[in-house]
């Protein structure tokens, strides 16, 4: 049974469709990334299957079935618009929030301390939030996600505005998480943050799926013509069977010509005698899969 | 409902540890205690009755100085006895002038030769005071009365004051002293504490709402509770605030009249009957319920509380209207216009305290402002929770009035 299954929602506000027939599963303890440019419609794909809005058409599994309250509680929710009560204490704040998901007071109190020392926020607990440095506010909002150990994690743009080290700490918690058996969606435009994470994805552009699978099978989709090559001496201006050489810094991308295969390309650099020291099929980044779908070429899966 | 109670919780919670409530809520009794203190140690001083002593601070009594009359129509023979030193005979207008002047005398009366057929009596003064209201002593009358009588002071006192009227009220409601100031002071007091109360705890659920969208704590708080149960804990919590602030005032006013005790004659001026206090909760609640969803409807659509005060001008307007005919509701709590305002919906709420604090309203009356205060609530309440979804809540632009009336109607 998927966590989550999409099946061809639509939504539109006003004239503009945001969301129009994305569908998509989530598996059992994945970290899944749906990802697109600013406005493609992720935010509205979330905000449906969390069940702030209804969709126009189609319909949403989340858990086996459609949302209802008791499985809100087993959700845990970071929004891309980030944000806390400013006024009141911080340990008042994340309590508040963590009995609003079904936590007894006493628990959510335990669990609520139990964090902000692992996070290093204990000593801001009595302190206006207000109070606290944006990275504090961040790593409090985590908090709030975490604490009442949800069976799903949904995480908007969860590097936005974070320094190296909180990227870092964010990356190992949501392994930590996976690890746990927690379903994890992210939900981001920074493609490169993905590829390190998510083991399935689902590309939205202009409110449509462009892309869906594995992150290893669409990159192995969209493989160029091309190899790596780094050689220990210079590379000669043209070769045989390449139609381009691009020169990076201290290797180079070699484009074949048509009807020929990487195989060929090594078996020629090895008969013109070039030691190499390094021959790798040139597997695609995210950020190159998506310009290319984005400009027309996808395969609308 | 546990979630509802959860909100309820945090938001009475959030509310009532503000230091801007404690203080409020501390201060106003405060103040109350302190003027206690002031005015029973000055009538401990002056030895007057801390009664009178108010009424005398509220309606002093002026000195009078006493006034001249000169007779051209020849009926005045004597001054009535005991009016001596309130009246002086002058022989010419010039003298009265000169008199006036010296300060021996405040005005003068001139009374004309035809006197007997006209009743024309030019009463001639210093200044002119329009707001004051007449300062003529009434003197005259006496004069007038002791002549046209054939100076007989027992027909004199008769056709002056010809009757002494005891009112008895067959509605068997509690009488308080329409002499003392309270009576005059009490339907303001409850006018301004009900405009008060009202306003700020509605007020207070828009800032909650608007706070959070501006927090942008809203997303959250979407994915954990519904925007029903959230209205509802909020609306439940504010109303149980401004609740206790009634009560903390109403109550250190209460004590404070205890305190004052014997000294204060103030058993049935102050008294308000059972029924007034309990309609007084009913109002209450009513009229906190029906503002109250008008504010969480404009919190709804609204980003923050900059693009809400041009709506809650308007909204707050009919709460203002009482406080503007308060005079016409004390004096004649009876008149249409009073029947007018303690009916209508949004006026009712604190033009019916105002009334009932002041006279005795017919049941049938309060009867129907309940009822058309109670259906235009649940209408209210229903319209505002129709605002209260997440599209609104998420997002947000300025509102114009006219929006905000066609998305209460639903359109």
């Amino acid at each position: 049974m998927n966590t989550i299954s999409v099946d061809s929602i639509t939504k539109k506000f006003g004239e503009i469709h945001a969301v129009d027939k994305v569908s998509f599963e989530v598996s059992p303890g994945e970290i899944f990334g749906l990802l697109g440019p600013n406005g493609a419609g992720k935010t509205t794909s979330i905000r449906i299957i969390l069940d702030i809005f209804k969709p126009d058409s189609g319909t949403v599994s989340v858990l086996g079935g459609p949302m209802t309250e008791e499985k809100k509680n087993k959700i845990g929710y970071l929004p891309e618009e980030r944000g806390l009560y400013q006024e009141i204490p911080l340990e008042r704040c994340l309590v508040y929030l963590a009995t609003l998901k079904g936590l007894e007071e006493t628990d959510a109190r335990q669990r609520v301390g139990e964090y902000l020392e692992r996070f290093e926020l204990d000593q801001w607990r009595k302190k206006k939030v207000k109070e606290l440095s944006k990275g504090m506010q961040q790593k409090a909002q985590l908090i709030t996600t975490l604490v009442h150990r949800p069976e799903i994690v949904i995480i908007d743009e969860p590097f936005s505005a974070l320094d190296p080290v909180n990227t870092q700490m964010v990356k190992d918690l949501l392994c930590e998480e996976r690890d746990r058996g927690t379903t994890i969606i992210m939900c981001t435009h920074q493609m490169h943050q993905v590829e390190e994470l998510a083991d399935r994805i689902a590309l939205i552009n202009k409110g449509q799926t462009v892309l869906y699978g594995s992150l290893d099978e669409i990159r192995r989709r969209y493989v160029a013509d091309a190899v790596i090559v780094r050689a220990l001496q210079d590379l000669p201006a043209s070769l045989p069977g390449v139609r381009e050489i691009i020169k990076q810094n201290n290797h180079a991308m070699l484009k074949f010509e048509p009807g020929k295969t990487a195989q060929d390309v090594l078996q020629m650099l090895v008969q013109k005698n070039i030691s190499i020291e390094q021959f790798e099929i040139a597997l695609p980044t995210l950020d190159e899969i998506f310009i290319q779908v984005v400009q027309g070429k996808g395969d609308g899966r | 409902m546990n979630k509802i109670f959860t909100v309820l919780k945090n938001e009475f919670q959030t509310v009532v540890m503000r230091k801007s409530f404690i203080l409020t809520l501390v201060l106003l009794p405060l103040t109350g205690f302190v003027v206690l203190l002031v005015v029973s140690a000055l009538q401990k001083s002056s030895g007057v009755a801390a009664g009178e002593f108010l009424n005398e601070l509220f309606t002093p009594e002026e000195k009078q100085a006493a006034e001249g009359y000169i007779d051209f129509s020849g009926l005045m023979k004597s001054i009535p006895p005991g009016n001596e030193e309130m009246l002086v005979k002058m022989n010419s207008e010039k003298e009265a002038a000169d008199a006036v002047r010296d300060g021996t005398i405040s005005a003068y009366y001139v009374i004309p030769e035809d006197f007997m057929d006209s009743g024309d009596i030019i009463y001639v003064r210093p200044d002119y005071n329009p707001l004051g209201g007449s300062e003529e002593s009434g003197v005259i009358n006496a004069l007038v009365a002791y002549n046209l009588t054939g100076e007989n002071l027992e027909l004199t006192y008769r056709v002056q004051d010809p009757l002494n009227l005891t009112e008895v009220d067959i509605s068997n409601a509690m009488v308080r002293e329409s002499e003392n100031w309270l009576t005059y002071v009490l339907p303001y007091a409850i006018t301004y504490l009900f405009y008060i109360v009202i306003l700020t705890s509605s007020t207070l659920l828009l800032n909650s709402i608007t706070s959070e969208k501006q927090n942008r704590v809203m997303e959250i708080l979407m994915t954990s509770v519904t925007p029903r149960q959230m209205l509802t804990g909020k609306i439940i919590a504010l109303g149980l605030a401004g609740l206790l602030q009634t009560v903390v005032w109403l109550g250190s006013g209460l004590l404070m009249l205890r305190y004052s005790g014997s000294a204060f004659a103030l058993s049935s001026a102050f008294l308000l009957p059972a029924s007034t206090l309990l309609w007084g909760v009913v109002f209450f609640v009513l009229g906190y319920a029906l503002y109250a969803s008008l504010m969480a409807g404009i919190g709804a659509l609204v980003p923050n509380m900059r693009e809400a005060s041009q709506l809650t001008t308007i909204v707050i307007m009919p709460m203002i209207v009482p406080l503007i005919f308060i005079s016409s509701l004390t004096t004649t709590p009876n008149s249409p216009l009073s029947v007018f305002l303690s009916l209508f919906p949004l006026t009712s709420p604190v033009s019916m305290m105002t009334r009932l604090s002041g006279a005795t309203v017919p049941l049938w009356q309060i009867g129907i402002a309940v009822l058309l205060l109670a259906v235009s609530v649940v209408l209210l309440v229903r319209a505002s929770a129709g605002l209260f979804r997440a599209q609104n809540l998420l997002s947000g632009s300025s509102v114009s009035t006219k929006n905000f009336i066609k998305a209460l109607v639903g359109k």
